[in-house]
């Protein structure tokens, strides 16, 4: 059975890029555009990995992590985000994300992110 | 506020280093290579950028800035080139400003990757924010407003296509003051005396300030000399006061072929002073200048009419430095420069270099109206006599 994803990016134009690299090989059961949606998203369908987006609208994607995960502490989060900085990388951790990924990304990446963590 | 010209310096390093990871990510998105091809922090005033940016049509993101750095930064690019990068991104065309949007955040995303690590703090972005503006509406909020703000700018130039990003970057003062502010002495002791080893480098940002509105009317005086002595219209389309990578000045000038007249100056502070026209803008003007047709465009007699041009012209910029500062200054004579843009201001750049790696550079752009002539001004002062000149003046 194909792992299901959930995507949370509130850019358009990022969330068919992943859907492009993720389709065919997993299966992506919804779409958010912020992190409230992602924490409503993920108790709706329960996938098996979010891939999360940190800079987002109304709830940033550490914030909404952190929801998830005090909900649901087996969820698997990977953030996908634009900053390499160290210091958001730490909190993304500390959040309990179980990797992370920094956009610009490729295909080869955003696989071998997800085979790690799943 | 004292402001330390190498702190200064360090800010823009990072900058610099921020921008050519924008570069690369930019890269990776769109398959295009892309350089960094200057980066540098102005002192303007909002009426100097509302002048620098009028005209522009430009397209772009901005985001707010929290956390280790409080402030905005944007990415810009010329309106006109829109299509041009929708067509690299993939599935760009059908997405427009969804996709535009996202190659600004990651673009940003990697420029301030560097400040933040530097800071060992992290930088919180907003949601990026779209958007189509007119000439200075593309800075970000603020930089209009006041006496005169710190404006970080970095040009990203793609090698195979025309496809330009800048990318402004406008820090409050909270955070970013922390960083510039002078951790040195004064550069000049109260009873007039330089600083011991006449090592320090930090200014009060007001007489930053009122430099750069010196700077401007430098500028301006030169351009009545020219309209004096050639009888064309002129008007200054850019006066600015950037703080800069020597290394990186002739690369600014370019690789047409420029001619005009290059001086030293002496006195405090001492420096360089370009003035270059590209080749075919200093043909017209110094033809302007002659009364009778030459035969060969840029020949002896138009060397000497622009070697007088350029001796006006210094006057007229560093005397309003002089009296302003208090200082005598004065400059050699024209030494008359015919050669790929680079190259005429390299031997200045290679001699400053000496002494400093970054330095403070007045770049002004005059226009003639009546013929197509444009002259760029490049000034280089030596910074640690500028920083006394300047710490004297905030001082009377």
């Amino acid at each position: 059975m194909a792992t299901r994803v959930l995507i949370a990016d509130d850019s358009e134009f990022m969330r068919n890029l992943l859907r492009e690299i993720l389709e065919g090989e997993f299966e992506i059961v919804g779409e958010a555009e912020n992190g409230v949606e992602a924490v409503n998203m993920y108790e709706e369908h329960g996938p098996d990995l979010v891939m999360m987006d940190i800079v987002m609208p109304i709830r940033d994607g550490i914030e909404a992590t952190t929801e998830i995960l005090e909900e649901n502490p087996d969820a698997t989060v990977i953030m996908c985000t634009s900053v390499g900085q160290e210091e958001k990388m730490k909190a993304a951790i500390k959040a309990g994300a179980e990797g992370y990924i920094t956009k610009p990304f490729q295909k080869p990446n955003v696989l071998d992110a997800i085979g790690s963590a799943v | 506020m004292r402001v330390d010209v190498r702190a200064l310096g360090a800010c823009n390093r990072l900058a610099e280093r921020g921008a050519k990871q924008a570069a690369g990510a930019l890269s990776d998105l769109t398959g295009t290579d892309l350089a960094v091809e200057v980066t540098g922090a102005s002192v303007a005033s909002g009426e100097d950028l509302a002048e620098s940016f009028a005209g522009r049509e430009s397209i772009g993101v901005s985001v707010g800035l929290r956390g280790g750095l409080d402030g905005e930064a944007v990415l810009a690019f010329d309106a006109v080139n829109a299509d041009a990068l929708l067509s690299l991104l993939p599935g760009g065309q059908s997405m427009g400003r969804s996709a535009v949007t996202e190659v600004g955040n990651i673009a940003l995303g990697g420029f301030l990757d560097g400040w933040a690590n530097y800071l060992g703090k992290a930088i919180d972005m907003s949601p990026p924010r779209y958007f189509e503006a007119d000439g200075a509406a593309v800075l970000p909020d603020g930089a209009l407003a006041g006496d005169g703000v710190f404006l970080f700018e970095s040009r990203l130039d793609a090698t195979t296509t025309d496809l330009d990003f800048s990318i402004y970057m406008l820090p409050d003062s909270g955070p970013f003051r922390d960083l510039i502010v002078g951790k040195t002495a004064p550069a000049v002791t109260a009873g007039g005396e330089a600083d011991g080893g006449t090592t320090s480098t930090a200014v009060p940002y007001e007489s930053l300030s009122t430099f750069s509105s010196l700077a401007k009317r430098g500028s301006a005086n030169a351009a009545d000399n020219i309209a004096m002595m050639t009888g064309l219209e002129t008007s200054v389309d850019v006066s600015r006061l950037r703080f800069v990578p020597l290394a990186d000045v002739p690369a600014e000038v370019g690789t047409e072929p420029h001619a005009g007249t290059v001086f030293e100056l002496q006195g405090e502070p001492s420096g360089y002073l370009a003035i270059l026209f590209e080749e075919s803008s200093a043909a017209a003007v110094a033809d302007a200048m002659l009364p009778m047709e030459t035969d060969e465009p840029l020949g002896d007699m138009a060397e000497n009419a622009l070697c007088e041009l350029g001796n006006v012209m210094t006057s007229g910029f560093i005397d309003g430095w002089a009296n302003v500062l208090g200082t005598t200054i004065t400059h050699s004579p024209p030494e008359f420069v015919h050669d790929i843009g680079a190259s005429t201001i390299s031997p200045l750049v290679a001699k400053l270099s000496e002494r400093q790696d970054y330095g403070f550079v007045i770049d002004t752009a005059i226009q003639t109206e009546g013929i197509q002539a444009r002259c760029d001004v490049y000034a280089l002062p030596d910074e640690r006599e500028l920083a006394r000149a300047l710490d004297r003046l905030s001082e009377s």
